[in-house]
């Protein structure tokens, strides 16, 4: 379609679902450069066509929903916290976990009236309450939630868990599973439309690699 | 503790210079355009009562504006729509009229908070057509043709994508399904976002496999004129037929035009079903990440003020359209003469004021120095 570049700039989140994102964008040929310089926070991939830009999780729908990044790759705990308006078509099945409540294993089950919940996503869990009408005291930390029911800052917390470890270590056991999390590839309302052979190209080229891996998953013995 | 006076409150702004004269010159233009097609300007009010909003866009869209209490204890809203407030005076004000009713306005609209963040903006302007009175393929052409032409005489023609759908195409597939409002609230998300093999999932459990997927693959992608046969192969219950078939015949007076390389299918655009009724469009443009305007036909408000009338409209977004073309307002869009300095220092203050009054007569630009 007319002048529209077909140059696409994907945002990629540092940390957790880094490496595995990007060699899943290595499997549909878009490789990075092996040397790149890590702190260098936005770079193009071998061919030149594609720009990858390095940001924080909580920061990859921002800059899709604004249309700097046409596309993202990002966990859809950090999608549902944020409520930004994005089009979510492919799962892409790695950094799965779930979005969890968890309490002290010796805290009792009822006679709450008031909860004090400790986390680093206060819409999920305000909802999650709310929706129940449980009413909620909801405390907004930005790390190591873990700790805040041993100290008495909070009854209960909500959080990401992948394995439970960190939980057990802290005393702590998930009480009710809110949500199943994995990372989503994320679009761009609009770059859906102006950028819609590239976009639709890398859909079907991740959807083509997925499929291959669970094959491969598949045929194990 | 008082605020200081400098801060302005979150989602408001000032234009200016660049920006000021670009939205200026794309007000023009537009009416221009619209006063071309025999589109008559009305300036809506920008307060009303809540419940005409509530009633005309929906409660969730309503819920949206800055409401005030009038001195009777009703409540009041600053208009968060501008074709609720025409829909209700082509029915009222203007119903004895003769039909079609073709109005056109540029009208600020204000919400208390976006509806995504992208979405900061709670004041900005909406320029816009209604068709009020006429339900045929002709009309709504002629709100399409309106449209492309603004986008065309803006110089975006490289650039803007038009995506094309029928709200009778999904309302068809739930009716045959049989979905309850639960389900078609959820289908209609699954399809909004695109969430391909969730939707899979979900339709499989009202149809086949092979059926579910055909269709995820259907509103995966817009298309040009193929997607009418892949569409037809998927879709078999008649109301969707129909709506395609209108899609259809639209799409081929778009491509004898000569217009089909901005224009797109798009049967994945399934936003406020609730409100139209038959075509729906979206207009996006290269270099804004956001969505510039859009429209569609709307049979159903005007019922909800006295009298049932088919009808058909559009806006665009000034501020983003604006914001677009300020960096070109000067070189491509601007029409102002280069000005005429006028000394007035140490000069005759009844002579400077002679020339200047001269010069404005002839509509020369000036500006008086010191």
């Amino acid at each position: 379609m007319a002048e529209l570049t077909a140059e696409l700039t994907i945002a990629i989140p540092k940390g957790r679902l880094e490496a595995e994102t990007l060699e899943l964008f290595a499997a549909v040929g878009l490789r990075l450069d092996q040397h790149r310089d890590p702190r260098q926070l936005a770079c193009r991939d071998e061919s030149g066509e594609t720009r990858f830009i390095f940001v924080k999780p909580s920061d990859v729908p921002v800059y899709v929903e604004h249309g700097i990044a046409d596309c993202g790759v990002v966990g859809s705990d950090v999608l549902l916290e944020s409520e930004a308006d994005l089009l979510q078509p492919l799962s892409l099945g790695i950094g799965s976990c779930r979005i969890a409540v968890a309490a002290p294993a010796d805290m009792p089950e009822n006679g709450h009236t008031m909860l004090r919940v400790a986390t680093k996503y206060p819409r999920i869990a305000s909802r999650y309450f709310g929706e129940r009408g449980q009413p909620v005291e909801i405390l907004e930390l930005s790390g190591s939630v873990e700790l805040a029911p041993a100290l008495g800052l909070a009854d209960c917390i909500v959080d990401l868990v992948e394995t439970g470890r960190t939980l057990r270590e802290n005393g702590l056991r998930v009480t009710e599973v809110i949500a199943q999390s994995a990372a989503q590839l994320v679009v761009n309302r609009a770059s859906y439309q102006l950028k819609a052979a590239v976009i639709a190209e890398l859909i079907s080229a991740l959807k083509g690699v997925l499929l291959l891996g669970d094959v491969a998953r598949a045929s194990r013995p | 503790m008082s605020e200081p006076l400098s801060k302005i409150p979150s989602g408001f702004r000032y234009y200016s210079a660049r920006e000021a004269r670009a939205r200026r010159v794309v007000e023009t233009i537009a009416m221009s355009i619209f006063a071309g097609w025999s589109y008559e300007e009305i300036v809506p009010p920008t307060v009303d009562y809540y419940s005409l909003f509530e009633q005309g866009m929906g409660e969730s869209e309503a819920q949206r504006s800055f409401r005030l209490v009038d001195a009777d204890g009703r409540l009041l809203a600053l208009r968060p729509d501008g074709t609720t407030s025409i829909a209700r005076a082509a029915v009222t004000l203007f119903a004895k009229r003769e039909r079609p009713l073709r109005l056109c306005y540029s009208a600020t609209v204000f919400h208390q908070h976006g509806q995504s963040s992208a979405d900061w903006r709670r004041e900005s302007t909406q320029i816009g057509c209604e068709l009020v009175g006429r339900d045929s393929t002709a009309a709504d052409m002629e709100i399409l043709s309106i449209a492309t032409e603004l986008l065309r005489r803006l110089q975006l023609d490289r650039s803007f994508v038009v995506t094309l759908s029928d709200a009778e195409i999904f309302s068809g597939i739930v009716e045959n399904l049989g979905l309850d409002t639960k389900a078609r609230d959820e289908l209609r998300r699954l399809v909004d976002i695109r969430a391909l093999s969730e939707l899979e999932r979900f339709l499989n459990a009202y149809t086949s496999a092979d059926e579910a997927s055909a269709f995820a693959n259907l509103i995966q992608l817009s298309g040009k004129s193929e997607v009418f046969a892949r569409a037809r192969r998927v879709i078999t219950n008649p109301r969707s037929r129909a709506a395609l078939a209108r899609l259809e015949s639209l799409w081929r007076i778009i491509d004898s035009l000569g217009w089909s390389a901005n224009f797109e299918i798009d049967l994945g655009d399934v936003s406020r079903l609730d409100y139209y009724t038959g075509l729906t469009f979206k207009i996006y443009v290269g270099g804004l990440g956001v969505r510039l305007g859009g429209g569609g036909r709307y049979d159903n408000l005007t019922g909800k003020f006295g009298r049932a009338e088919p009808a058909v409209g559009f806006v665009v977004e000034l501020d983003a359209l604006a914001e677009l073309l300020a960096k070109e307002v000067d070189s491509n869009l601007s029409t102002q003469p280069e000005s005429v300095l006028i000394p007035s220092d140490g000069a005759d203050i009844c002579a400077v004021f002679g020339e200047v009054i001269e010069l404005r007569a002839s509509n020369r630009q000036v500006r008086i120095d010191k």
